[in-house]
């Protein structure tokens, strides 16, 4: 034997020892290893967590994709934050099973770069169980099909009417199609004879364009569509005022960031424009009130949402105020904190079913028919065992703002279901249908 | 009509905005023939600033003290990290620039935090409505504060000595050397009167609306306007600022109508494409020298 076939024979045993060594984990097996440490599954180890409350305990692994210096960093790391409060809770309170959760181990920043993402998700996919936070959707989209193959849960922070049709989503809330169907069907109860819809291209804007524009057919409502680009990108939102301003609609429901908010509500608002304009949940942050057009604001937008507002009277809630402690909790802190009672029933389930590995993660999803997320989700969230239009949230509340609220906002329209989004059967993601 | 008027008068706001930077490039190019890529960053660090100052000594006093800290900063930047470099290649130091760019708006954007910022600016989203066409206070603010700076600038090459000393190194600068010109002197005030004019730029951008760490990609737009009035011109920067923002905003309200199949709004990229056909048809701009090569 030559030295480099010795080397590699001395390699071979070491690889083989060490293999079986982790296979003689604790419980033979079903669900230890992983995370880095090797094992069965993926983003499982019989190690404790980097910061464990408890050292007997194994740890599960999830990793998190987000935007935390990009464009939606306003939604990224307060949604970040809120999931590790989460399960900073759920840690100190015993964990889940005889594990607990590190959810920021694998926290990743695509700075909204779709490519980023996916070399992120690369990066991370090989010691994690599951994704808990993937932002974006062409971001989300852009793993999709390798976490399809490899059966990799994903918990998408967003609300594109895609998710309903993967099996490996966990997506909660209304989708911005259906929020917009439900905008449209409001504005025609109360009288609107027409709606526009300001919205930026792509996935998020034209999926709540497409919905906007079913239900104005339904309704029998005049329709305009108004795209728009972003602040950032230089457009100062001047052609979508003057748009609205000729439309003259008597609603607006308008998908953007809320920066174009401030600009497009300010900007018809100064030149006399009186209607309505209703948006969609991420065209909302309190911090555009005091902007130059936080009055208009005030007394012009309603935002539509599919979650409770972070101050509402919910047991998981005051839990979530709680756990946010000294950091000032919105909207995004809230739905990542809510979130977290998701995929907390899923790894219940699993490790209760003997399934704590990525596939069994997968099939336990799908058999669920609902959680219990102590009030801080919308009804019908987590019904994954039905088909498509079974799994479809279809809730959907409007909120005013209101100065007196330490959310800013408070409920105007209790959560309904319009009857355009009620009836409507899909049959493919909105945005597609542009 | 009243939607051309309504468009070229937040044009010439947006216009304003342009000039000012663009000011502040010429001004470095004549004194050191470089280009300075560093000024998105001082703009955007002089917004931050003055978002920071005004609410606790009024917005006037803010900006004022904004754009002289940004000028020092500038200065300070200039005698670090390009006065070292003088007698490098143009293109080492151009690179240079960038880096600063990148160092200064990371910072600055660090202390924007999570929301969005307001510069507490007193024009809001007010207008006066003149037959049927609106005119925000803000954009008329940003014009008048831009004549007055442009006055009191050309009043500076004129008549302080400074000034003429700058103007002198632009021409010559080794005459001007031999003339006593303290040439480090010269690229000292030229950096920081460029870092305190993109300070009052960033807070007439951030004027009227939030800001966030992103502000910085208006400036971007100012590299088009110099190439249209001219590398080394300063009038050509002014008036190729007011030309960019007019082109710009005309563009983007009459999108719709021009280009109904278009989803994005080409208004944004106007400035690029009219600094392509610049730089087809007419390279050193509209005031630039015409660069002569003996061949």
């Amino acid at each position: 034997m030559n030295r480099r076939s010795r080397r590699l024979g001395v390699l071979a045993s070491a690889l083989t020892l060490s293999v079986a060594v982790t296979g003689c984990g604790r419980d033979d097996g079903d669900g230890d290893g992983g995370g880095g440490g090797g094992g069965a599954a993926p983003g499982v180890t019989e190690e404790a967590c980097p910061d464990a409350v408890d050292d007997n305990k194994g740890c599960i692994y999830l990793g998190t994709i987000t935007d935390l210096t990009g464009v939606f960093k306003g939604v990224g790391e307060p949604f970040t934050a809120g999931q590790k409060a989460f399960w900073d809770q759920v840690n100190a309170d015993g964990g889940v099973g005889d594990y607990e959760v590190n959810v920021s181990e694998y926290v990743k920043d695509s700075g909204y770069d779709p490519e980023k993402h996916a070399e992120l998700f690369n990066e991370i996919k090989d010691d994690i169980l599951a994704v808990t936070q993937s932002l974006g959707t062409a971001h989300t989209n852009a793993i999709l099909e390798d976490a399809t193959n490899e059966s990799i849960l994903l918990g998408p922070a967003s609300l594109g009417s895609n998710w309903i049709f993967d099996d490996i989503s966990i997506e909660v809330g209304s989708s911005y199609c259906t929020e917009a169907m439900n905008i449209v069907d409001y504005a025609a109860d109360e009288g609107g004879k027409s709606v526009a819809v300001v919205h930026f291209p792509g996935d998020y804007g034209d999926d709540a364009m497409v919905g906007a524009r079913i239900a104005a057919e339904e309704r029998g409502l005049e329709f305009t569509d108004i795209t728009t680009g972003t602040v950032d990108g230089g457009d100062d939102q001047s052609a979508a005022v003057a748009a609205v301003l000729k439309a003259k609609p008597d609603y607006v429901v308008i998908a953007t960031s809320p920066k174009e908010v401030a600009a497009v509500v300010g900007g018809t608002a100064q030149q006399g424009y009186q209607g309505r304009f209703i948006g969609s949940i991420p065209s909302w942050n309190a911090a555009i009130l005091a902007s130059p057009a936080g009055p208009a604001i005030e007394a012009m937008y309603l935002q539509a949402s599919s979650f409770p507002t972070w101050d509402a009277d919910v047991p998981g809630m005051e839990k979530m105020r709680e756990a946010a402690g000294d950091t000032a909790p919105n909207d995004w802190f809230s739905i990542g904190f809510s979130s977290g009672y998701v995929m907390k029933a899923i790894l219940e389930k699993a490790i209760d079913d003997d399934k704590l590995d990525r596939e069994g993660m997968v099939d336990v999803a799908n058999s669920l028919t609902g959680i219990d997320s102590e009030g801080t989700l919308p009804e019908g969230t987590a019904n994954w065992a039905g088909d498509p239009n079974e799994d479809a949230v279809r809730v959907t509340q409007l909120n005013k703002v209101d100065q007196a609220a330490s959310s800013k906002v408070s409920v105007a329209v209790d959560p309904f279901t319009g009857p355009t989004a009620e009836g409507y059967e899909f049959t493919e993601p909105c945005y597609l249908m542009k | 009509m009243t939607q051309f008027l309504g468009a070229v008068a937040g044009g010439v706001g947006l216009g304003s905005v342009y000039a000012l930077l663009a000011l502040g490039f010429v001004i470095i190019y004549k004194s050191m023939r470089v280009i300075s890529f560093a000024q998105p960053a001082f703009m955007l660090a002089g917004a931050v600033l003055v978002s920071y100052l005004s609410p606790s000594i009024g917005f006037v006093p803010a900006v004022v003290v904004g754009a002289i800290a940004i000028a020092g900063v500038a200065l300070v930047v200039e005698r670090v990290a390009i006065r070292p470099m003088v007698g490098k290649a143009v293109f080492v130091i151009a690179i240079i620039t960038i880096g600063i760019d990148i160092v200064v708006r990371v910072v600055a954007g660090a202390f924007i935090g999570r929301d969005p910022r307001q510069v507490g600016d007193p024009w809001g989203i007010d207008a006066w409505e003149i037959g049927g066409v609106y005119i925000a206070h803000r954009h008329i603010a940003a014009f008048l504060v831009t004549t007055v700076l442009v006055l009191a600038l050309f009043a500076f090459f004129r008549w302080t000595p400074i000034g003429l000393a700058m103007r002198a190194s632009a021409l010559d600068q080794e005459a001007a050397m031999a003339q006593g010109v303290s040439v480090g002197a010269v690229f000292a005030v030229s950096w920081a009167l460029a870092g305190g004019l993109a300070a009052v730029a960033g807070v007439f951008a951030a004027s009227g609306r939030t800001m966030d760490q992103n502000l910085w990609h208006i400036a971007l737009a100012a590299l088009p306007v110099i190439i249209l009035g001219g590398l080394d011109s300063l009038g050509g920067a002014v008036i190729g600022g007011l030309l960019i923002g007019v082109a710009q905003q005309v563009v983007a309200s009459y999108h719709r109508q021009w280009f109904p199949g278009l989803d994005t709004n080409i208004g944004s990229i106007t400035p690029y494409l009219v600094m392509l056909v610049v730089l087809l048809v007419r390279p050193y701009g509209l005031f630039g020298t015409r660069e002569v090569e003996r061949v």
